[in-house]
């Protein structure tokens, strides 16, 4: 099979540099050549012209959309939340980024993760309602409490709390407790129902007088 | 300038799946052979990226896929058909008037059986300039022929699409 099929109009033996031209792949010198034949050869002008057309016919043709099954799995959905959190190393950081410019979809979702955890993130720390440290000491045990009863109610309250703001799965939150506040506090009511005069905390963790 | 990085195959999937697509569906007309020629090109490249050195990635690429074209071209031996794939009429878009998408629609089948008419090797460069968008270069090197000779095949391609395709004046 030759390369001889077709031939340019008569007496010129300058068409081939037209697709070329079309294309911008025309090397030095050349352009100057195209130019000035276009300016006197009508023939020419009119096989110019034909060509335009039957590339920009062919580049109109619709880019067809691959079949999904033959693309890898494209779901980065456990990527995203470690993204936001800045838990990826720097390459799992790239090769994600790099996604996320061509993937609409993963970017949609880590719009929505980060508003989720920005929401989460924005509600505020509560303190545990006092009358649920209290009612559990002043019913079970009325004595004065140790120390490690007052840790373990305030790490259940906040426990509960935890829950009731939805956010299981998070790590739990540091108790906001004063612990020897509230131990004072509850000495101090513990005291006056008895009937006694209030004691100074320090006389009652140490030594008994 | 410093080589670029070797990519995943998932990577290459993802980034150049569908203009291997569209290659291999504009050179065959078939979409089956198309999904075919992605599949095989994709387990080529997953095979020999630890062997690939970085370069031109494309140039690389390209001719991974054509030889895998041509390799499943032998095994077949099937003459290629050129059926119109519905994905062609709904890829149009939905803002043309219906005789525009019609037009579309025949321009385009049209022109897909003109190109089926080429011989292979104008075909193949004309659909790796005009449908995948590579370079003379690219498509040297892919083809594994100098860049005269590409752009000897692009021009006669587009010589023999013109007189294959009758234009109303």
């Amino acid at each position: 099979m030759t390369d001889d099929r077709l031939n340019p109009p008569d007496g010129c033996n300058i068409a081939e540099l037209f697709s070329a031209y079309l294309d911008g792949e025309l090397q030095a010198g050349e352009l100057d050549r195209v130019v000035n034949h276009l300016g006197a050869c009508l023939d020419c002008i009119a096989e110019f012209r034909a060509l335009r057309d039957v590339r920009a016919a062919v580049r109109t043709m619709p880019l067809l959309e691959i079949p999904e099954r033959l693309l890898p799995q494209s779901h980065h959905g456990a990527e995203l939340s470690a993204y936001l959190d800045g838990e990826l190393v720097t390459g799992e950081q790239l090769t994600l980024q790099a996604h996320m410019a061509e993937c609409a979809e993963c970017r949609a979702e880590l719009h929505d993760l980060d508003a989720a955890r920005t929401a989460v993130r924005s509600l505020p720390r509560l303190e545990p309602p006092e009358f649920l440290v209290a009612h559990r000491t002043t019913t079970r045990d009325r004595r004065a409490p140790r120390r490690w009863q007052v840790a373990t109610v305030a790490a259940s309250a906040a426990a509960v709390f935890a829950i009731g703001a939805g956010v299981l799965g998070s790590p739990a939150p540091e108790p906001v407790v004063d612990l020897d506040s509230l131990a004072d506090r509850h000495i101090a009511r513990a005291s006056v129902e008895a009937g006694f005069t209030v004691v100074p905390a320090a006389g009652v963790f140490g030594d008994a007088p | 300038m410093g080589p670029e990085p070797v990519p995943t195959w998932e990577d290459v999937a993802r980034r150049y799946g569908r203009q291997i697509y569209n290659f291999a569906y504009r050179l065959t007309g078939n979409p089956d052979d198309a999904a075919d020629l992605v599949q095989e090109v994709l387990l080529r490249v997953r095979k020999g990226l630890d062997r690939y050195v970085p370069g031109s990635f494309e140039g690389w690429l390209w001719r991974i896929t054509r030889n895998a074209f041509l390799d499943g071209v032998r095994k077949k031996q099937r003459r290629p058909t050129s059926p119109l794939p519905e994905d062609d009429r709904t890829s149009l878009g939905a803002s043309p008037s219906p005789d525009e998408v019609l037009a579309g629609v025949r321009l385009s089948e049209d022109i897909q059986s003109a190109l089926l008419k080429l011989p292979y090797d104008f075909r193949e460069c004309v659909v790796m300039c005009d449908v995948v968008g590579l370079t003379y270069e690219e498509i040297a090197e892919a083809a594994e022929v100098p860049v005269g000779t590409v752009r000897s095949r692009i021009h006669r391609g587009r010589k023999m699409l013109r007189e294959l395709l009758t234009w109303p004046v």
